[in-house]
């Protein structure tokens, strides 16, 4: 048990060390997601928009600007934490690989990788939930901090499986980002006239949409489509897992791997080599 | 190590064509071949990076395996590579890890992050990750691209020392003045192993 956990802190704390060491991601979180959440409040109109929130059935009225500023807020979460899971999967496959093959146990570089992810999607969206409340006080600040949160383990594990399944980094950039415009602008009332469609409940952030939108401008909790949320990061993050093993398999007989506890020892006698 | 009726192919271009062998204890053997002949695919099969379309592959130990391509993490120093391996292979210390840092040296590196490691440095942490647990049967692929010579020949003193405490070492070349180091050398050829005379290599 003592050595599970020694394995689990220290896969964690590299993985950790690994994030905090993405210089690219730390720009995007202190420039980009204020800008673009900003941004979006400060020039989109601030007339009312009519919307029927399907989570909780109200007609709600918010301002267009603030209504943006929500989507902005999700759209930098989810595109933050997708760059930094993509990146660390992407560069760091053949690593995880090489780890697995040495004898690291996979569930605990799996575990170490969703704690990455946890603690990263906690502070990205504390950060943006703090973001929208420079701009305006939302009607629920915790749920929205819960919502952008959800969203933002969602597309961090998309990230996972973006970079182990794509072969370019660009590539990878280039799905991040269409899933979360397809994902977002069908969701939309403001540039979307089918946002109220059935088919926005199969999308990545539909939950986390959904519950933020309440958050910011209802008084009902709406603790369901966090779930609804957490159950596409559940699913995507089988998938993830799925693949991480598959990756980072071995070939040889299961016995044959390296053995556990194994210090220096003599070699075994084998016959001599044939011709 | 015993290597039985291994077969591989991409595609339609089939690369191992039947390779058996068995590796001794405390033998040095080389891998000679030209470009694309399939000595990485083989590596890689003995290494279990990939599975072979035929044929099976035996480990009787702990492996150690360098990939040609050095697979280390950016973003963590040489002293951090360590740790996490150290864990991997359950080690009590890194007793070995710093006798193979010394040989090669690079000791002064080890709080430098890898992302800043030159080339040839970060070749030298490539291979000592594949050696810290001491493994009985080494597989080495091209171990020494970006060596200087002075590397080079500790590199070569390191694999004889290894030798003589019975581990197995494969070392995949396309150098031809690696022969004399050798006690065996094989040519990959037409996707078959062949004995080569060491002063035909």
């Amino acid at each position: 048990m003592r050595e599970r956990t020694a394995l689990l802190v220290t896969a964690t704390r590299y993985t950790l060390v690994e994030h905090s060491r993405n210089r690219f991601a730390a720009v995007l979180i202190a420039l980009f997601l204020p800008l673009w959440t900003l941004l979006a409040y400060v020039s989109m109109p601030d007339q009312p928009v009519r919307l029927r929130l399907r989570a909780t059935g109200e007609l709600l009225t918010p301002r267009g600007n603030e209504l943006t500023a929500v989507s902005g807020a999700l759209n930098a979460v989810t595109l933050i934490t997708a760059f930094l899971m993509f990146a660390a999967t992407f560069g760091g496959s053949m690593f995880d690989r090489r780890l697995a093959m040495a004898g690291f146990p996979r569930p605990h570089l799996i575990a170490a990788k969703l704690a990455g992810l946890t603690l990263a999607s906690a502070l990205v969206a504390a950060y943006a939930t703090a973001v929208i409340c420079l701009a305006w006080t939302p009607r629920q600040p915790l749920l929205l901090a819960g919502a952008l949160f959800s969203a933002g383990l969602t597309y961090g594990i998309l990230g996972v499986g973006f970079g182990a399944l794509l072969r370019k980094e660009v590539e990878g950039m280039f799905a991040i980002v269409m899933t979360s415009v397809i994902d977002l602008a069908l969701q939309n009332p403001i540039i979307s006239s089918r946002a109220d469609s059935a088919i926005t409940h199969f999308l990545p952030s539909y939950g986390a949409m959904q519950a933020a939108t309440a958050a910011a401008f209802s008084r009902t909790a709406v603790p369901g489509h966090l779930l609804v949320e957490l159950t596409w990061f559940a699913a995507a993050a089988l998938v993830g897992l799925l693949t991480f093993q598959w990756r980072t398999r071995s070939t040889l007989p299961s016995n044959r791997r390296a053995p556990r506890g194994n210090g220096p020892r003599p070699a075994e006698p084998r016959p001599l080599p044939e011709g | 190590m015993e290597v039985v009726d291994v077969h591989h192919h991409y595609g339609k271009r089939r690369v191992l064509r039947g390779i058996d062998f068995t590796l001794p204890a405390g033998a040095l053997t080389g891998v000679v071949g030209e470009n694309g002949t399939g000595k990485s695919t083989l590596l890689k099969i003995l290494a279990g990076e990939l599975r072979p379309a035929r044929g099976s592959v035996r480990h009787g130990g702990r492996f150690g395996y360098c990939p040609q391509k050095v697979v280390i993490n950016d973003a963590l120093t040489v002293r951090q590579h360590l740790s996490y391996f150290r864990a991997a292979f359950r080690l009590d210390d890194l007793a070995h890890a710093g006798e193979v840092m010394e040989v090669l040296g690079f000791t002064d590196y080890i709080d430098e992050r890898a992302g800043l490691l030159s080339g040839g440095t970060r070749q030298k942490l490539n291979v000592t990750l594949a050696l810290m647990h001491d493994p009985q049967v080494l597989l080495l692929d091209e171990p020494y691209q970006g060596f200087d010579w002075e590397t080079y020949l500790r590199f070569w003193d390191l694999a004889a020392r290894l030798r003589e405490r019975g581990r197995s070492i494969l070392v995949v070349s396309h150098l031809a003045y690696d022969a004399e180091r050798l006690d065996t050398l094989w040519r990959l050829d037409g996707g078959r192993l062949r004995t080569q005379e060491r002063g035909a290599a």
